[in-house]
């Protein structure tokens, strides 16, 4: 009898695991789907709140235009610019290329704390108004190049932060598969030995071991130089030989966080912040145009103050769906992490999918060019 | 605990989706100005299109361009811009379809011709002027030209006054103008209105779309 709960409690964690992991890829393409429009296919009609989200973005940015034109002779219109920018910012965050996607998704992959998605959001944010700045003040207000220019260098921008959301999906993929397949074999394998074996074998005993393993972990974390790949490894395996049961529910994940994970994070920022929002550019341009360059610098950073509380709303709300899910599988040590490890590497092949999908262009970001 | 893990991994699911699947807004405003040309023989050969972009994309496409008279651009020195323009076009089927008695036609169009910028230093704005031709002329009953960007990058909508015109049309033909309601095109935007109707009308795309239909006997 209770040979048979066990086994179908693996079952049901593989089937949730495995469920998550096509539902995610289905959402992903789902959304690409929804963004490419062959020719003649008309898009569904937007309306409710997705609608209600374009028409305000629409209206805050064209106003953009007007408090610009103001300020050049009433310098009080730039207060107007800078709640307008704001307002814009927390509102255009909604659209594509602002990075909740792929920052919800590696925050999930990666067991970040809230903190630390907030940290990661306003720094993804910030870098793509600074970039939009050093491309316009570059190009256009140094050396006067034409929009094309400008267009064609954010395309190449564009394509590298692409390939580094693959890259850290990639790796965050490999170092979640790893720890997801580990995690199945201790608690599948481990299952049937205890089904048939050592029925009595309670939850207590893997309860000690698994402490005594995420102890271990962390000193080992941090007595060494934790960035090195191979010490990871040696780390993981050493783990794997002396304690097939240390990872029942230990928060094994968390050698990706803490001090360690900043520089990995760094990437994360990168990656989805390199690239320059096509509005601010344009914003920066007429502003260059009308002279008032430093009003669309202010307007720039500002909206991308706005930006980030949006991301970092929905990257807060990920990170608590992420801890309430680990609440509710810590009550099953076992089923309940690998589902949890399974969720781990659905978001990590989720990033993969978000970038490649950028990168072959089959999710459409903002265009930035002369159409 | 599992149908709880469910239902917090689909709410979890949802929430990356929308933000994956996430629309742009439009960041360039077209404002339309279109001619069907007929044929003596009563057949529509094709679409003429004029094109003013608002202030900021006009700004923005000017930006670098050389000029011999500060504030304003010849037709000569928009040329460069033209060609990248049309060029462009053609990867989003110059936006402009069409439909013959019903029916969708697929590249329709030859490459564009007659094409130019126009610069209005006034208003600081940039106009395109291309020429559509139907690879065949088109003799048909009834013919819908729409004109919209499918992503909504670029929002399309027709100038207020006498917007479509019927160049050489015999005089049995109809013509029919469809202009959504779009209230934040830029002839009707106000900022101080629209709160309380924001979300009425709004769509992407092609509820937006502006149709030409026209009706021959």
């Amino acid at each position: 009898m209770k040979r048979s709960t066990v086994a179908s409690n693996a079952f049901s964690a593989t089937t949730v695991a495995v469920a998550a992991a096509l539902l995610l890829m289905m959402s992903a393409l789902s959304a690409a789907l929804a963004q490419g429009h062959p020719f003649g296919i008309r898009p569904p009609d937007a309306t409710g709140f997705t609608g209600w989200i374009i028409a305000e973005q629409s209206r805050f940015y064209r106003a953009l235009s007007g408090l610009i034109r103001a300020a050049k002779t009433d310098g009080s219109a730039l207060w107007g610019l800078m709640g307008i920018s704001f307002i814009y910012g927390i509102f255009h965050a909604a659209g594509p290329g602002h990075g909740k996607a792929v920052i919800s998704s590696y925050l999930v992959a990666n067991e970040e704390t809230w903190r630390r998605g907030i940290v990661l959001s306003f720094a993804a944010a910030l870098l793509q108004a600074i970039t939009a700045i050093v491309i316009v003040g570059i190009a256009a207000a140094l050396i006067g190049t034409t929009a094309k220019m400008m267009g064609d260098t954010v395309r190449v921008i564009e394509i590298v932060s692409y390939a580094l959301i693959v890259l850290v999906g990639a790796r965050l993929f490999w170092v979640k598969g790893r720890a997801f397949r580990r995690t199945w074999h201790e608690v599948v394998s481990g299952a049937k030995a205890d089904g048939s074996a050592t029925p009595k074998h309670d939850d207590h005993v893997h309860h000690r071991h698994s402490h005594s393993a995420h102890t271990h972990g962390h000193d080992h974390l941090h007595g060494q130089a934790h960035h090195h790949h191979d010490e990871q490894r040696d780390h993981d395996e050493e783990d794997d030989s002396v304690l097939p049961w240390g990872h029942a529910h230990g928060p094994e994940p968390e050698e990706l966080a803490g001090p360690g994970g900043w520089h990995r994070g760094l990437s994360a920022i990168v990656a989805v912040g390199l690239r320059p929002c096509s509005g601010a550019i344009i914003v920066l341009v007429f502003a260059l145009a009308q002279g008032l360059f430093l009003a669309g610098v202010a307007s720039t950073i500002v909206m991308g103050v706005g930006t980030a509380i949006t991301v970092g709303a929905i990257a807060t709300l990920a990170v608590a769906a992420r801890s309430a899910a680990k609440r509710v599988a810590a009550t099953r040590p076992g089923y309940g992490s690998l589902a949890l490890r399974g969720i781990e590497v659905g978001a990590a092949l989720l990033v993969m999918i978000f970038g490649a999908l950028l990168l072959t262009g089959y999710m459409a970001s903002e265009r930035t060019g002369l159409f | 605990m599992l149908y709880r893990l469910a239902s917090l991994l689909t709410g979890l699911i949802c929430l990356l989706a929308a933000g994956g699947g996430a629309v742009a807004h439009p960041h360039v405003w077209v404002t339309m100005s279109e001619e069907l040309l007929f044929a003596p023989d009563g057949s529509v050969t094709g679409v003429r299109n004029a094109w003013t972009f608002d202030d900021m994309f006009s700004a923005f496409a000017t930006q670098g361009i050389e000029q011999k008279n500060k504030g304003t651009f010849t037709r000569a020195e928009l040329a460069p811009l033209a060609q990248v323009n049309v060029d462009s076009l053609k990867e989003y089927a110059y936006f402009t379809y069409a439909k013959v008695n019903g029916k969708r036609q697929k590249d329709a169009f030859l490459p564009p011709t007659d094409y130019f910028l126009d610069y209005d230093p006034k208003a600081t704005v940039l106009t395109l002027h291309f020429t559509l031709s139907f690879k065949a002329p088109v003799k048909a009953k009834a013919i819908e030209i729409e004109i919209y960007d499918p992503e909504f990058f670029i929002d399309f909508g027709f100038g207020a006054n006498n917007p479509v015109r019927l160049v050489g049309a015999p005089a049995d033909c109809t013509l029919l103008v469809n202009k959504p309601q779009d209230d934040y095109f830029p002839n009707e935007l106000r900022l101080d209105k629209n709160f309380a109707t924001s979300e009425a009308n709004i769509g992407m795309g092609a509820s937006f779309a502006n149709k030409i239909s026209v009706a021959c006997r």
